[in-house]
């Protein structure tokens, strides 16, 4: 045993106090704080400089809110005793509540040392390894905790977990083995227990011992110790695949007859025969065509069945399984059909059909169609509706729109046939009309929450902010400060990042920094949201699940939302750096409000007030309430996002925003380049370097990566002087590689040009690189306007980002530009001469004003 | 066209998503977690052939139950996008949640609450999905408005 400290003399107190001390304990754990407060204060009066108490006082007070009286008075009391477990649990408490892991564990560490054997202080230390993946540590604490308490089930689970995490299987299997061996009398359908040998299936299966795993499996699903059925029935199907068992086939049509709309079954019985759900084959066809005989009611087969067939039999099967969709009016039928698309001969066998079928059903049809007398007109409208779609993403708006406009003039009032024509017009380029469209269409079912989300993302893609704001506002809390504080509050990804967007486009950069970092913050949340579960799990004994979030959480920042966040944030800060004058003029922005701003303000201000009023009428908190260790949401002192837009260091935080993605995101080219920007601009070559080498071997004629291939030339030739040794032959010989020095960059450039001439994209790199390379402005607006060119098919995107370059170089030819476009895309507004602009918008706003006009 | 199978962790955002896009009660994901951690097997999800989710089913098992009372489950959320409707997928979505509270949890029946002014979801739970309405809790809803308590006996 390790030597015990002999009491400090300064911690020692008379029975008196020591008696209070102690009621001081109990009195926080039942959380009577102001008794509790008054408890300490009694000691402190004769004895200011105890430490403990003041620790213990420190920590009421934060829990009663107080929080900076309190932390000062923690952070006291452990100076004034730097050997008390007491004092570093509480610490160890507080930072823990600032979500500070590190610290926190630093402080458990502490008072471990003066107190081992401690199972609150161990298991909190356990939940902070795990939160801060030190596995190996964890071993060692859930080891001392099953040590001291072994006759605690969750000891043993926790030791077993710990082990599984610091990927050393074989002694999870032991200590699970172990455990069993220790269980007596469980008792009939214990959910518990169940779960627990399904973590242990799941552990053998892992170790690759799959008939030890079966027959675990067998064993006790037959004796009804696990009672998840659909569990057993996947993890014996896959087991049975993997051992190759010949009862596998039975398996998974047990599964597939469970839930024959599940396609991870059809897949596990396919590929149990050799077969693909992923290329024709005939074999599979013919086993997706009996299920579906077998399963009548099934969709899966069928529509699985129409992936893998080809020509004739496509024709054969798609025709009956379009019908019985437009019969039945199935709104999504379309979006259905479209991923079979990449395959030309399928598409074009899907138009047939359905065009027929219009004709067939048509009202005024002359021909004397068999079905066209039973037909409900319902099954038109449908058909119609299915052709705009179909048309619409085939680029050809026109006969979208004139499908739509037919099936319009049949029944104005189904709300799909206005969302349709919104997402038409809007593809087309036509963002107003398209907002119009969605309005109306939200019009038409005002309890629909799906339809208000839809006019309001409309909205935002026009640029109509506060109009979208207000729409929203119809279905988020009244007591909200504002429609978009709910909807950050619900953690809603889809609005951050549309309005953030939308801000971004209208040139806002502050308010789209601010939404964009909203998002983030949703990510850190989610990030902290597992803590709890690290002990919660285990005292559910719900493990496999748990095991799955661990892994989810370590790839959380892969999701799209966090991506496209973290790069068009980093884009504003490296705006930021290279002109700070951006800056400001965001914060010195005196354009004069418009009407609705104006208004907006007003309601958000008014809503945030009577919250504040609604808090005061509050009946007062008791003093003793319970606030919690955790920080409060401080007050937002920069509601506008000029504190963040002019940050001293924007390309630290652009760099920290981005560090995830070097891990999380490899295979997306756009990370690669943002972090280019970042490391080239921090003066950081090796990180440079390398993210060039990645985004070259995901595609080595991308065109941001062109640009930025020349932009390092450039970049090093610049430089005062060759980065010192060891740096400095690395990335000389990097840069060789990359781009071989004895290609000068105008040839480089044209030759690049040459290669993708057909390339919308790469006709504005190579104009880019032009600029870059100073070559006359004539050059580069006449490579600008070679995209015009027959063999290029130029879309609005891209088209919008020659604008975008034409107005930073204040070229003369930028309205020609527009105006071709404008010839070019016929429905498009986007080219539109700005005053037209002005007057389409207006149109928009005036359909969408939610409420009548004496509202206010 | 729409594959229907229980819940993984990583579905749970885009639940989220859906829920947000469709209802006016939300929750933030911590909530879905404890659900996930707490019931892994009740939730399931129905995604599109891209991987998104565009109907769920967030389910629980009541805990605050007397001592005699039979357990039973409790629908937290169930939704379907706008545009995935007419195939059926509530129903396919609540049958699969409500066979694993009764062979997991021996549930007996499975209740959820509904605004009062909810038609639509009214109807669906009434005349698609059996349920029969149970009470009226008062002010069951932040906002102040009723909730029609209503259940589904399991034990055919």
């Amino acid at each position: 045993m390790s030597k015990v400290l002999p009491t400090p003399a300064k911690r020692i107190l008379p029975s008196k106090e020591a008696t209070l001390f102690k009621e001081l304990l109990t009195l926080y754990e039942t959380r009577q704080l102001k008794k509790g407060q008054k408890t300490a204060d009694q000691i402190l009066k004769k004895f200011p400089e105890h430490g403990e108490t003041l620790c213990m006082k420190g920590l009421v007070l934060t829990h009663m809110g107080k929080r900076e009286e309190g932390i000062e008075l923690v952070k006291k009391g452990v100076r004034l005793d730097l050997t008390s477990h007491i004092c570093w649990h509480v610490f160890g408490l507080i930072q823990k509540g600032e979500k500070n892991y590190e610290e926190a564990l630093k402080s458990y560490t502490q008072a471990l040392r003066f107190d081992k054997e401690n199972l609150n202080i161990l298991r909190d230390a356990a939940q902070l390894q795990t939160q801060l993946r030190l596995y190996e540590a964890l071993v060692d604490t859930r080891h001392t905790l099953l040590k001291l308490r072994p006759t605690l089930r969750q000891h043993w689970i926790g030791l077993a977990v710990a082990y599984h995490l610091n990927g050393n299987l074989v002694e999870a299997k032991k200590t699970l083995e172990h455990y069993e061996r220790t269980l007596k009398n469980i008792p009939a359908y214990d959910v518990e227990h169940s779960e627990t040998l399904l973590y242990h299936i799941h552990v053998l299966e892992e170790m690759g011992e799959s008939s030890d795993a079966l027959a675990l499996l067998d064993v006790n699903a037959k004796s009804r110790a696990i009672v998840d059925r659909t569990a057993i029935m996947e993890i014996r199907a896959r087991l049975l695949t993997k051992l190759g068992s010949e009862e596998a086939e039975h398996a998974w049509r047990v599964l597939i007859e469970h839930n024959p709309d599940c396609y991870d079954y059809f897949r596990g019985y396919l590929s149990n025969q050799g077969l693909s759900l992923d290329t024709p084959s005939t074999d599979a066809l013919t086993i997706l065509r009996d299920f579906s005989t077998q399963l009548p009611k099934a969709a899966a087969p069928r529509r699985l069945a129409l992936s893998i067939a080809s020509r004739d039999d496509f024709r054969e099967l798609v025709k009956p399984y379009l019908l019985s969709g437009l019969t039945k009016g199935v709104p999504s039928l379309f979006v259905d059909i479209k991923s079979l698309y990449k395959d030309d001969s399928k598409r074009q066998i899907v138009e047939e059909i359905v065009e027929a079928a219009r004709t067939d059903f048509s009202p005024d049809s002359s021909a004397p169609s068999s079905s066209s007398a039973s037909v409900e007109p319902t099954t038109y409208l449908w058909t119609l509706y299915f052709l705009a779609q179909h048309y619409s993403y085939l680029s050809r708006p026109a006969l979208a729109i004139s499908a739509i406009e037919l099936a319009l003039a049949h029944t104005p009032t189904l709300p799909e046939l206005h969302t349709c024509k919104a997402r038409t017009l809007k593809r087309a380029g036509d963002l107003y009309g398209a907002a119009r469209c969605a309005d109306e269409s939200r019009l038409l079912d005002g309890q629909d929450r799906f339809l208000n989300t839809k006019c309001a993302k409309y909205l935002l893609r026009a640029g109509l902010v506060e109009e979208a704001s207000s729409i929203l506002g119809l279905f988020t809390k009244k007591d909200a400060a504002s429609p978009g504080a709910d909807l950050e509050d619900m953690q809603s990804l889809l609005y951050l990042l549309e309005e953030a967007d939308a801000h971004y486009r209208n040139g806002k950069l502050n308010l789209a920094l601010k939404k964009y970092l909203a998002v983030q913050k949703i990510f850190n949340e989610i990030e902290d949201d597992q803590y709890d579960f690290h002990g919660y799990n285990l005292r559910k004994f719900t493990i496999n699940i748990y095991l799955k979030l661990i892994k989810w959480e370590d790839r959380l920042r892969s999701h799209p939302a966090y991506i496209k966040a973290a790069l068009s944030a980093s884009q504003i800060y490296i705006a930021v750096h290279d002109d700070p004058s951006i800056t400001s003029a965001a914060s010195s922005s005196t354009a004069p409000l418009t009407d609705a701003e104006k208004k907006a303000k007003k309601k958000a201000k008014k809503a945030a007030q009577k919250v504040h009023e609604d808090a005061k009428k509050a009946p007062a908190p008791a003093a003793h309430e319970d606030k919690g260790l955790e920080a409060g949401v401080p007050k937002d002192d920069d509601p506008e996002g000029i504190k963040l837009l002019s940050v001293a260091d924007p390309l630290e935080q652009a760099y920290k925003l981005l560090a995830p993605l070097g891990t999380l995101a490899t295979e997306n080219i756009d990370v690669w380049i943002a972090i280019y920007d970042v490391a080239i601009r921090r003066k950081k070559l090796l990180q440079a370097v390398k993210a060039l080498n990645h985004a070259r071997s995901l595609d080595a004629e991308n065109p941001e990566l062109h640009i930025r291939l020349v932009h390092f030339r450039q970049a090093a030739s610049a430089l005062p002087q060759q980065p010192p040794a060891p740096i400095g032959s690395v990335f000389t010989e990097a840069l060789s590689k990359l781009l071989p020095e004895e290609v000068s960059l105008d040839t480089y450039n044209s030759q690049y040009l040459q290669r993708h001439s057909s390339s919308p994209r790469a006709v504005l790199a190579a104009a880019k690189v032009a600029h870059a390379l100073q070559a006359p402005l004539p050059d580069v607006e006449a490579t600008v306007f070679s995209t015009f060119g027959p063999d290029i098919k130029l879309d609005i995107p891209t088209a919008l980002l020659f604008v975008l370059f034409l107005t930073t170089l204040k070229s003369s030819r930028l309205e020609e530009f527009r105006a071709n476009c404008d010839a070019r895309f016929e429905l498009s507004t986007l080219f539109k001469p700005l005053t037209e602009l002005e007057v389409l918008k207006k149109r928009a706003l005036v359909a969408n004003d939610p409420q009548p006009k004496a509202d206010e | 066209m729409v594959n229907v199978r229980p819940v993984k962790v990583d579905d749970l955002m885009g639940m989220q998503a859906c829920n947000l896009q469709n209802l006016p009660e939300n929750y933030t994901m911590k909530y879905y977690l404890y659900h996930a951690m707490t019931w892994p097997s009740l939730s399931y999800v129905a995604e599109d052939n891209k991987g998104r989710i565009v109907g769920y089913i967030l389910a629980k098992m009541e805990e605050e139950t007397q001592e005699e009372e039979e357990p039973h489950g409790h629908v937290t959320s169930i939704s379907v996008l706008r545009s995935y409707r007419r195939l059926g997928l509530a129903k396919k979505l609540m049958v699969q949640s409500q066979q694993a509270m009764q062979q997991i949890y021996g549930a007996s029946y499975v209740s959820l609450h509904v605004r009062k002014s909810n038609r639509a979801a009214l109807g669906l739970y009434r005349d698609t999905l059996g349920f029969t309405l149970k009470d009226i809790e008062k002010n069951y809803y932040a906002d102040g408005e009723d909730a029609y308590a209503m259940q589904l006996s399991l034990n055919q």
